[in-house]
């Protein structure tokens, strides 16, 4: 009995020993943690060799990745944040910075100052009150893929495309056009045709702020009744569409059902990987006749948390993370155009897909910067919904939903 | 028996001193992992929170008053129900048929049983993706099969369209959620003695007579119990509606857990959700308690 006592407290002792040694190593190591997005076209492998590659220069820091399917990124965020148990950085849609902007903490004092000026300016959208609050990972202005075995020549209007649309339309082989209908994190298709009509989710105040909600202006319903009408009017579009999320649109993209769909550079990348059999290249998004071309602008950021224990680790990630070395392989495995100005020179980037993207740049314009965008988001998916299913007209949906995000942003 | 007698009057015994100290671990998991987060959504329900679910201020029922202005919540309260009800009834029978066809002795009887279990093995949101990829309306094993079979060229949008979104929601729900009822049943109908059956083939009743005063008065305590756990678990079946729908069309497949989900993680509304967990809560107590008052008067 003595013996047996004896020895588990042996045992209990080896342990909190050996427990304080392993402490004191880790303390050595500065531990940081990163949310990581999968994006489209980005592979595991990337994240081990990025993991590896800033350990093996930093071999007093430990790199953890937690990956997370870009959909869901959000949610998990919002889960670490209200658990107190934030990481350390996180790959997070722009747009949220307003969610987010008391948990962050400015980058600028903790990178160099050569990474910062690398950057490319238009692409530093993370900015409130005159402070750079997180910097851009990924920026995309919205192109056209369309099949170049089907389609001569790309449309450059809506109207354009309904005609190419119903001439190469041969369902279920060849659907004319691709169409999402089902909620996703953004509001994608409709925002590609309601700027395309030359609309704005917000009227801005005089003072510059964003006012009542406009989702409801003849643009709104301009562009609502043409997706409408090419759902089930021509029935151009894929059937079923409210069962379609843009991922699942793209499928059908690769898969080769699809003549025509709007999507971001990384379709590009995905139908490269796949090396589809059928042949298609990029062009301008279409706009309405009478409208000016546009398109949708969307950039993520790396964000990074004031919680961070170790502020200076973070700062060496970001400019590890902005180095050529990562850049490059980063934006060429997701298709975006690189953010940093010597990445932009390399020769892989010189493609029509990144040519299209660069022309793009100058008429796209991005998301509303509101703190209350996912749930307008969700009311206006609603609204889109309701009229794919025949349960509302273009009208009555855009004013109801406008309507509802007046009375929850409290106008 | 007059140690016992004494000992039961007794709080702190040698034996009851053992039995405390062994609790004490279960006890502060409960206290912090269960009870503190149900006392912290109570309490978020009376409260204005932040976008990260901290309190603010108190606001009374401002939350609950919040709820009856969310034009959707009351579809969503009653569909909670009629999910539920339907998932559960149809557990419930098709459990029954399919014990009394597991209870009969035959060959190959083990390799039903087994597969039988494969649904409730597996991991609820990997099934869940399978039936997703099953009703998929172009590459999907369900109309790819109806359309091979010639039943149809034209097959459905299972996931597309409200009614059939629910029902094919409805369905993977029954389709995980029968291998329990039907083992829970099977155990209860092998627990009926046999010399009850012979003594009804003497007095000359049939087989449905047989189930009915038989079977049914005997499996009576275990369907009750059975049946509540399966409205509890269904009432709060988030996985299969969140991957397989989120909700959609339209928010026509939410139900109360998948709407408490959108108001906290997605619209960041945490007091509202807070004040919809109480009266999930609520409802499933009222329904436990309901279950219990006649599954006790039943033993009496």
């Amino acid at each position: 009995m003595i013996a047996v006592s004896l020895l588990v407290a042996a045992s209990f002792l080896l342990f909190f020993n050996g427990g304080t040694k392993e402490k004191g190593k880790a303390a050595e190591k500065a531990e940081i943690s990163i949310i990581w997005a999968e994006y489209d076209g980005l592979t595991p492998e990337f994240a081990d060799q990025m993991k590896k590659g800033f350990e093996e220069k930093y071999p007093n820091a430990t790199l953890t990745v937690i990956s997370t399917p870009w959909n869901q990124v959000h949610d998990r965020l919002i889960t670490s944040l209200g658990g107190d148990n934030p990481p350390d950085m996180s790959i997070i849609g722009t747009r949220w910075v307003l969610e987010f902007k008391d948990q962050l903490e400015p980058p600028e004092k903790w990178v160099s100052k050569a990474t910062i000026d690398n950057i490319q300016p238009g692409a530093k959208e993370a900015v409130v009150d005159g402070v750079l609050y997180a910097l851009p990972d990924a920026i995309g202005p919205r192109i056209m893929f369309y099949r170049t075995d089907l389609i001569d020549t790309p449309p450059v209007t809506f109207e354009d495309m309904l005609s190419i649309a119903q001439k190469v339309n041969n369902p279920p082989d060849i659907y004319g056009v691709g169409m999402s209908g089902k909620k996703y994190a953004e509001l994608t298709e409709f925002v590609y045709y309601f700027y395309g009509a030359g609309g704005d989710f917000f009227e801005t105040t005089s003072d510059g702020k964003l006012g009542k909600c406009t989702v409801n202006s003849p643009a709104g319903v301009k562009a609502l009744t043409f997706m409408n009408d090419l759902v089930n009017k021509y029935k151009v579009t894929q059937p079923g569409v409210t069962n379609y999320t843009r991922d699942d649109t793209q499928d059908l993209m690769i898969s080769g059902n699809l003549a025509m769909m709007m999507s971001g550079g990384f379709t590009g990348a995905i139908l490269k990987k796949q090396n589809v059999s059928f042949g298609w290249a990029p062009s301008q998004m279409p706009y309405f006749k009478g409208s000016k071309p546009s398109s949708l602008l969307v950039t993520d950021s790396l964000a990074f948390f004031n919680t961070s224990k170790n502020k200076e680790m973070v700062g060496k990630f970001l400019d590890y993370f902005y180095s050529d070395e990562v850049q490059i392989p980063f934006q060429k495995l997701v298709g975006f155009p690189p953010v940093t100005k010597t990445a932009g020179k390399d020769p892989f980037f010189q493609t029509p897909v990144y040519k299209e993207m660069v022309k793009a740049n100058a008429v796209a314009k991005g998301w509303p910067l509101m703190a209350e965008w996912s749930e307008a988001t969700n009311t206006i998916w609603d609204a889109i919904g309701k009229v794919f299913l025949g349960k509302a007209s273009p009208q009555d949906a855009l004013d109801d939903a406008a309507k509802q995000i007046d009375t929850m942003r409290g106008m | 028996m007059i140690d016992g007698v004494k000992q039961k009057g007794h709080f702190w015994t040698t034996e009851s001193k053992l039995a405390y100290v062994l609790l004490i671990p279960g006890t502060i998991f409960l206290l912090l992992f269960m009870f503190y987060p149900i006392f912290y959504v109570f309490l978020m329900s009376l409260f204005k929170t932040s976008k990260l679910g901290k309190i603010v201020e108190f606001i009374g029922l401002g939350n609950f008053k919040y709820l009856t202005k969310i034009r959707d919540f009351w579809d969503v309260l009653g569909r909670s129900f009629i999910w539920t009800g339907f998932a559960v009834l149809i557990k419930t029978l098709f459990g029954i048929v399919i014990a009394l066809l597991l209870n009969v002795d035959y060959r190959g009887r083990k390799v039903y049983r087994t597969l039988l279990i494969l649904p409730w093995a597996s991991s609820v949101p990997i099934s869940v993706m399978l039936w997703q990829w099953v009703y998929n309306a172009d590459f999907g094993l369900l109309n790819q099969t109806l359309k091979l079979l010639h039943i149809t060229q034209n097959p459905p949008f299972w996931l597309a369209y409200p009614i059939p979104a629910f029902f094919a929601a409805i369905w993977v729900d029954i389709w995980i959620g029968i291998p329990f009822m039907s083992l829970v049943f099977l155990a209860g109908l092998q627990a009926i003695p046999k010399d009850l059956y012979e003594a009804a083939v003497v007095d000359g009743v049939n087989a449905i007579q047989k189930f009915r005063f038989v079977t049914l008065p005997l499996l009576k305590n275990l369907i009750v119990i059975a049946t509540l756990l399966s409205i509890l678990w269904t009432f709060n079946d988030f996985n299969t509606i969140y991957i397989l729908t989120k909700g959609g069309p339209i928010n026509t497949t939410d139900i109360l857990i998948t709407f408490i989900y959108k108001y906290s993680f997605n619209f960041l509304r945490f007091g509202p959700a807070a004040a919809m967990a109480v009266i999930t809560f609520v409802i499933l107590l009222a329904i436990s308690i309901i279950y219990s008052r006649f599954y006790f008067k039943s033993e009496e």
